[in-house]
């Protein structure tokens, strides 16, 4: 008898299987490793582009077309920075004319970001939003200076009018949104928030410059809107300070290319553009039903007395069937391009 | 001189011999079969999974870029919205027309019924997943509320509201017990 001929091929036979399956398992876990790894990073990639793309919409500034994007940095067309645009690190692209009729106002945006060991590409379309501004009661053009606040302000984020509306931020400006939410606690009971009121904004400067080029030319009226019983709804520019004194009340549009002192009350519904700076003084008031956009060399708006600001969509809307008001850039769509 | 004893092999010998032979080639056996059955679930895991991925990674491809509209033609993102069903609409050539018959127009099909996710092109239907055992689209406003779904699907004011298609897709795969599901919310790119 021959002992152990069958016991050790049957064991080396049962080795052999085992190590094929063994092999087998490793190879589909190291198959799916494989997967796992290309789909996260095709993932981040996704992620980066996106990015990519929210940072370049961000950093468009209000405007009312696009223009000044396709011209490129040095502003003239036919030159070869024509589309170009600053992107964020890790991201290319540019800018093109988008195809079809010249209005809505649009671009066609490329852009390639590389993450994670992937990489992505799309292309956007870029427009005007539909709302103007951005929707928020007070727009600065700088962050707001520590304790500009001795007396009081009320920011009311719900709408006058219509409770269901989207509610609006306090506050918008070129700033880190949380950093101006910082600023909005740390002026403490100075600020009052309403419970309808979101969070700040971060947002590119209102385009003063470019609104008071465009209020002048629509031929407006002056101060005289400005009365102490029910105003008409008018495009008023202000050339100058703007004193007020009394008690006045007005509605539309109202420019001034001063600076806003109240030491007596003004209310307004609609939209209400300073040049110069806000300042309010012990005793006086100063209430918006709409929006507060700002831009002075100096402080923006010193507080003493009250001011108040509330969403009003109607005076919103109102102010710009007199003048066309600046729109924030919006992505209008996309495709992937792989 | 002690005497040399020779041991023989005897019955008992061969009979534990042959017993433990047995439990040695029982144990090889079970632990290949062991290592078979692992080898057929994990390749069924791997391959479920691979196909709710497929599902979703389609449905957020094809999400992403409904309502592209580089002409301002008014093209409309979603064509129509169903619980089992979801068509988006791109002008992909910026030509200003919807080209029915081709990538422009792609509707993400569950049947339940048929345990099949299918993506459709024009008159191609491919299945994306089979082994379906639960799928359903759901719409999402812009505060990313649910908006209800009519057995006849949103009309046209409450497919202008949608801002986001979520996918619940759950897949039985053959041989295994435990199921492979994904819950992906893809938000329109594109602005109210």
């Amino acid at each position: 008898m021959r002992r152990g001929s069958t016991a050790l091929p049957a064991a080396l036979a049962a080795l052999a299987v085992s190590a094929t399956l063994g092999a087998a398992v490793a190879e589909l876990a190291r198959i799916e490793v494989v997967l796992a790894r290309d789909r996260r990073a095709a993932t981040a990639a996704l992620l980066a582009t996106d990015a990519c793309l929210a940072e370049a919409i961000a950093g468009i500034a209000p405007g009312w077309d696009l223009a000044a994007l396709l011209a490129g940095p040095d502003g003239r067309s036919g030159t070869p920075d024509d589309g170009s645009l600053a992107l964020p690190a890790g991201c290319i692209g540019g800018a093109s004319a988008a195809p079809g009729p010249a209005a809505p106002p649009r671009i066609l945006l490329r852009l390639e970001a590389s993450a994670g060991g992937g990489r992505r590409r799309l292309e956007a379309v870029i427009g005007r939003a539909t709302a103007p501004g951005p929707p928020a009661l007070l727009w600065l053009a700088a962050p707001p200076a520590w304790s500009a606040v001795a007396g009081t302000v009320t920011l009311d984020g719900a709408d006058v009018d219509d409770p269901t509306a989207a509610t609006w931020a306090g506050l918008a400006a070129p700033d880190d949104a949380a950093g101006l939410d910082d600023w909005l606690a740390g002026e403490g009971t100075h600020i009052r928030l309403g419970a309808g009121t979101g969070p700040a904004l971060t947002s590119a400067p209102p385009p003063v410059a470019a609104l008071a080029a465009r209020v002048r030319a629509a031929a407006p009226a002056g101060s005289e809107v400005l009365v102490p019983g029910t105003p008409s709804t008018a495009l008023a520019l202000v050339a100058g300070d703007l004193g007020v004194t009394g008690s006045l009340r007005g509605a539309g549009l109202l420019f001034v290319d001063g600076i806003l002192d109240i030491h007596g009350a003004l209310d307004f519904t609609g939209v209400v553009i300073v040049s110069g700076g806000v300042r309010v003084a012990a005793g006086g008031s100063l209430t918006v039903s709409g929006a507060l956009w700002v831009d002075a060399p100096g402080p923006e708006v010193v507080v003493d007395g009250s001011v108040v600001l509330r969403q009003s969509q109607g005076g919103i809307e109102a102010a710009d069937r007199l003048l066309p008001l600046p729109r924030r850039a919006a992505l209008l769509g996309l495709r992937d391009l792989g | 001189v002690r005497p040399h004893r020779t041991r023989a092999t005897g019955l008992v010998d061969l009979l534990v011999g042959t017993a433990l032979a047995a439990v040695s080639l029982a144990a090889l056996a079970a632990a290949v079969a062991s290592g078979g059955r692992l080898l057929l679930a994990a390749g069924a895991r791997g391959e479920a999974e691979d196909t709710v991925q497929l599902g979703v990674e389609a449905l957020t491809f094809d999400a992403r870029r409904a309502g592209y509209d580089p002409t301002a033609s008014g093209v409309v993102p979603v064509a129509e919205a169903r619980q089992d069903r979801v068509t988006f609409s791109a002008d992909l050539d910026g030509t200003g027309t919807v080209d029915a018959g081709s990538e422009e127009v792609t509707t993400h099909l569950c049947s339940v019924a048929t345990g099949r996710l299918s993506r459709i092109i024009g008159r191609q239907s491919m299945p994306l997943a089979e082994g379906v055992t639960a799928c359903g689209f759901n719409y999402l406003d812009g505060a990313g509320l649910p908006i209800a779904v009519p057995a006849s699907g949103l009309d046209a004011a409450a497919r202008a509201r949608v801002r986001a298609v979520a996918l619940d897709l759950e897949l039985q795969p053959p041989g295994l017990r435990g199921r492979t599901s994904r819950t992906i919310v893809v938000a329109l790119r594109r602005s109210p």
